[in-house]
């Protein structure tokens, strides 16, 4: 295909339509795959959005993933989840590993539910998504560090982080932490389970990383200005 | 016209080569052929974005023994400032492209590689 500086490009019609691809010209755009950004009527959309609508009508768009579908079951922070933990891969394992977290999840939160007095229910939180959500909310870190060369010797400086840098380090802890720190003879999604409702109550190992790399950064403060972005 | 000047460089190249009094001037160790790509410019060092904010941060994890939810505002004033440094720059790495009359050097290279100077008659 042609040269990938999108900007030196004419408009143009590809001749052959690729499928499923991970690279493509940079002048592809990126499917939109939920029910609802199509069936808003032309009246509610900005002039920025319906420019969108008109370059979508021109331009080839990427092919989607089997990974993301229309449905309203579908998260992109629990596929992101799945193709994390899943190796050489097994994605069906990968899923049926992260559906057995959320089943585990709301059986441990409905026994809770049952065994609390009339009072407490109401603070007891059952859908298993919600805890997940919260749980990765409370392990990302705010600050991370980055180890930046001056007069000859490294140190490690604090920077602010992107969201996507932020949420990938919470879901890479929470997972290398259900490897390696849990006896060998549980299940996976027991081990998950486990973790993510430590999490959603603030204890557990991952937050004891996330504030020890807190710590560090608040140690380190000194060196912020050898940022130069 | 272009022909006309380049006979004319041509003849003071190769009498610098050969030189005045059987001495030449120059004695080039490499061909003196342009090449296909031109130099990277050195990005210039900014300074360091959201220092302040950082450090009310950090002084309030201090006094808090690091608990997030009491230091709320200041993490999301943080968030704040850091979006609008991404945007900031953002933006003016699209104004430097733009301003100056002369190409990116990135993209002056790409333009040379597909246009290259011609080296064989075939």
């Amino acid at each position: 295909m042609a040269a990938s500086i999108s900007g030196l490009l004419k408009p143009w019609t590809p001749r052959v339509f690729l499928v499923r691809w991970s690279r493509y010209n940079p002048y592809y755009l990126e499917p939109e795959v939920s029910k609802e950004a199509y069936s808003r009527p032309e009246t509610e959309l900005s002039a920025e959005e319906k420019e969108q609508r008109e370059l979508k009508a021109l331009r080839p768009i990427k092919a989607a993933t089997s990974g993301v579908s229309s449905s309203v079951f579908d998260d992109p922070v629990i596929s992101k989840f799945i193709n994390m933990m899943m190796e050489h891969g097994n994605k069906v394992l990968a899923r049926e590993i992260m559906t057995q977290t959320l089943e585990n999840i709301k059986k441990k939160q409905v026994e809770k539910y049952h065994k609390a007095s009339e009072g407490e229910r109401e603070a007891i939180e059952c859908n298993p998504y919600a805890i997940f959500h919260q749980a990765l909310e409370n392990c990302k870190p705010v600050v991370g560090l980055a180890s930046i060369q001056k007069g000859g010797k490294y140190y490690q400086v604090p920077i602010p982080l992107t969201d996507n840098r932020r949420r990938f380090l919470a879901m890479k802890w929470m997972i290398t932490e259900c490897r390696d720190n849990k006896h060998r003879r549980t299940h996976m999604y027991e081990k998950l389970s486990q973790e993510l409702l430590a999490a959603f109550g603030k204890e557990g190992n991952v937050m004891k990383k996330k504030y020890e790399l807190h710590k560090m950064a608040e140690a380190n403060r000194a060196y912020a200005h050898y940022r130069w972005w | 016209m272009a022909t006309q000047g380049g006979i004319v460089f041509q003849e003071k190249v190769s009498r610098l080569l050969r030189g005045q009094n059987g001495k030449p001037v120059l004695k080039p160790n490499r061909a003196l052929v342009l090449k296909d790509a031109v130099a990277n410019r050195k990005p210039k060092k900014g300074e360091a974005s959201c220092i302040t904010e950082m450090s009310v941060l950090m002084a309030c994890w201090k006094q808090n023994n690091f608990v997030d939810t009491l230091c709320s505002n200041e993490i999301n004033s943080f968030y704040m400032c850091v979006e609008k440094a991404q945007a900031d720059a953002k933006n003016k790495a699209g104004q430097s492209n733009i301003q100056g009359g002369r190409l990116p050097p990135k993209q002056a290279t790409a333009l040379l590689k597909r246009y290259p100077n011609l080296c064989k008659e075939i």
